[in-house]
């Protein structure tokens, strides 16, 4: 339960920062790349709960805002991810964990960066081949889609297209592709 | 016999007599290697508790409770990231799409549909199909039966998109159909499906007696992908399918002779609801009731990201009115909900965040029960 609570905590705090989706999706839209990444996930927030601010109290980077923690739910790349954190499971936001293969087919994004006022294109690349991380369990869905426009879909396990990433979900990175113009 | 020999006597009699009525009362040695079965017929008020079992997504299940009495009467183990199973029209087995490994987590994938026997459920058989089945978010459009039950259709992303077609009267892999641009099965007839395109428009697919397409129609667009998506969490009621939109509005696919065309749009939402921000949200967040025609919608409070969020209110509508009939306030976060379909209904709902299945009066809202430890991840309900 405490993995879901987090979760739910998380993502109550995400929806306190988010505005409006239209805007999300307007600097989407053209974006219909299949570049991007991830996963399934379950879907758990906590409905009418009010929404919090302030830093996350799981993130394990120990940052001080939770924006630009790579294993905190609110960091600024995560505005569309749906899965576990690959910075909490030996990996990077970039980077796959060890003995585990990135999958060649993703979802793509667009989140903003506090840090530097600028919005920027994400490829939500799923790491494949062991069984589920478990660990930083993280779910928002700024711009995310029904499954019947995949490349914008959050609910696919994008471990698909190759025989090395094939099914099994590991966790999800969120490479920076690109700034978005 | 002295009085003393006399008083031994009666004590040996006694001694005696107590032992055989322990024996008589000592609980008979239960026999070895009995296994327990259900009845041939489901009940009305089973209810199969999908789980995908995210922590260890190698491991699915399917969890068969009784709304009636909460008693927890089996599992299926049904391989690595399940979503849902199926059950045949005339309750004479359970389709399970699945996928294992070799390996476990790694070797050789193979796709297949199980058959359980619905009464021992133990696996009957198999048919193997190609290991191309989609894996998401379990979506009940991921796989369905034709009207009459023959075919058994399956969403495919690799991330080519197809349908797999298993006929389920001689048991074999029947077919795939290329669905560029479309996903997901909609059944809408007894030989025909339709899938939803990411431009809006439906992919119209009929089949011949083999299970291979006899005609395919890209309709022209249905739904306005760009300014307030429908779900892909649709519900059918008789010759129509119903869908909600992200803000709460209702959208319909009727079949008619003439094809598939749209029916009414409504609003779940007054403007003062829509000011105060409910939405509808949840995995499985609609279910449908027939006579009267019922629809059953999970709300919340959020904004127009949290249109997959759970929640704590389920709004019940006359779909001949549009009007809402009833609020249910649950007692626990919905994110999953299932109506059964006899004429004394129940109403399941389950999150996937908790292991508890609540169970509620679907006429009156009422509580009724709750039955815990359903699941890991609990998320589709599905009943006979």
């Amino acid at each position: 339960m405490s993995l879901f609570d987090g979760w739910m905590e998380a993502s109550s705090r995400a929806v306190a920062r988010r505005t409006s989706r239209r805007g999300l999706l307007g600097s989407f839209g053209a974006l219909l790349v299949g570049v991007a990444a991830l996963p399934l996930l379950p879907v758990a927030r906590g409905a009418g709960k009010p929404a919090k601010t302030g830093k996350s109290g799981k993130a394990e980077g120990g940052h001080q805002d939770a924006t630009q923690d790579p294993t905190s739910c609110d960091y600024w790349r995560h505005c569309a991810i749906d899965g576990y954190l690959c910075g909490c499971c030996g990996g990077s936001a970039s980077a796959c964990p060890p003995g585990t293969a990135q999958s060649p087919v993703t979802w793509v994004g667009t989140c903003h960066n506090p840090a530097d006022g600028l919005d920027y294109v994400i490829s939500y690349n799923d790491c494949c081949g062991k069984s589920s991380c478990g660990r930083c369990l993280c779910n928002r869905n700024e711009g995310d889609m029904p499954l019947y426009v995949p490349f914008r879909s959050n609910d696919y396990d994008w471990c698909t297209g190759s025989s090395a990433a094939n099914i099994p979900y590991h966790c999800s990175t969120a490479r920076v592709l690109s700034r978005a113009t | 016999m002295t009085r003393t020999a006399r008083y031994a006597a009666l004590a040996a009699g006694l001694t005696l007599a107590c032992r055989s009525l322990v024996a008589a009362a000592q609980l008979p040695p239960d026999p070895a290697g009995v296994v327990a079965a259900l009845p041939a017929t489901a009940s009305a008020h089973w209810v199969w508790v999908n789980d995908i079992v995210f922590p260890h997504m190698s491991d699915g299940q399917a969890r068969l409770v009784d709304g009636d009495t909460g008693r927890f009467l089996g599992l299926l183990s049904t391989g690595v990231a399940f979503e849902h199973v199926v059950l045949a029209k005339n309750g004479s087995v359970i389709f399970s799409p699945e996928t294992y490994f070799s390996r476990g987590t790694r070797g050789t994938r193979t796709d297949v549909v199980t058959l359980y026997d619905p009464v021992h459920l133990t696996p009957r058989g198999e048919i193997a199909i190609p290991p191309k089945r989609a894996v998401t978010m379990p979506m009940m459009a991921d796989a369905g039966l034709t009207d009459d039950g023959a075919f058994l259709l399956i969403y495919n992303y690799t991330p080519a998109q197809s349908v797999t077609v298993v006929d389920t009267r001689s048991r074999r892999f029947a077919g795939e159909i290329e669905t560029p641009g479309c996903a997901l099965v909609y059944p809408t007839g007894p030989r025909s499906f339709f899938s939803i395109c990411a431009d809006g428009a439906l992919l119209d697919v009929h089949l011949d007696d083999a299970g291979h397409v006899s005609s395919r129609v890209h309709t022209r667009n249905f739904f306005d992908v760009s300014a307030d998506p429908v779900t892909e969490k649709g519900v059918r009621l008789g010759n129509r399918w119903l869908f909600v939109s992200y803000g709460g509005t209702m959208h319909s696919v009727d079949i008619t002779s003439r094809g598939l065309e749209p029916g009414p749009r409504w609003s779940l939402l007054s403007d003062t609801e829509r000011r105060q921000n409910w939405r509808p949200g949840g995995l499985q967040q609609l279910a449908v009731r027939a006579r009267p025609d019922l629809l059953y919608s999970i709300m919340h409070r959020g904004g127009v990201e949290t249109h997959k969020d759970a929640g704590k209110e389920i709004w019940v509508y006359d779909l001949d009115r549009h009007r809402r009939v009833r609020r249910i306030v649950l007692r626990s976060l919905a994110g999953s909900i299932q109506v059964t379909r006899d004429d004394n209904p129940l109403l399941f709902a389950a999150f996937i965040g908790s292991s508890r299945l609540e169970v509620y009066d679907a006429q009156t809202g009422r509580y009724l029960r709750s039955v815990e430890d359903v699941g890991t991840t609990p998320t589709l309900l599905v009943t006979p």
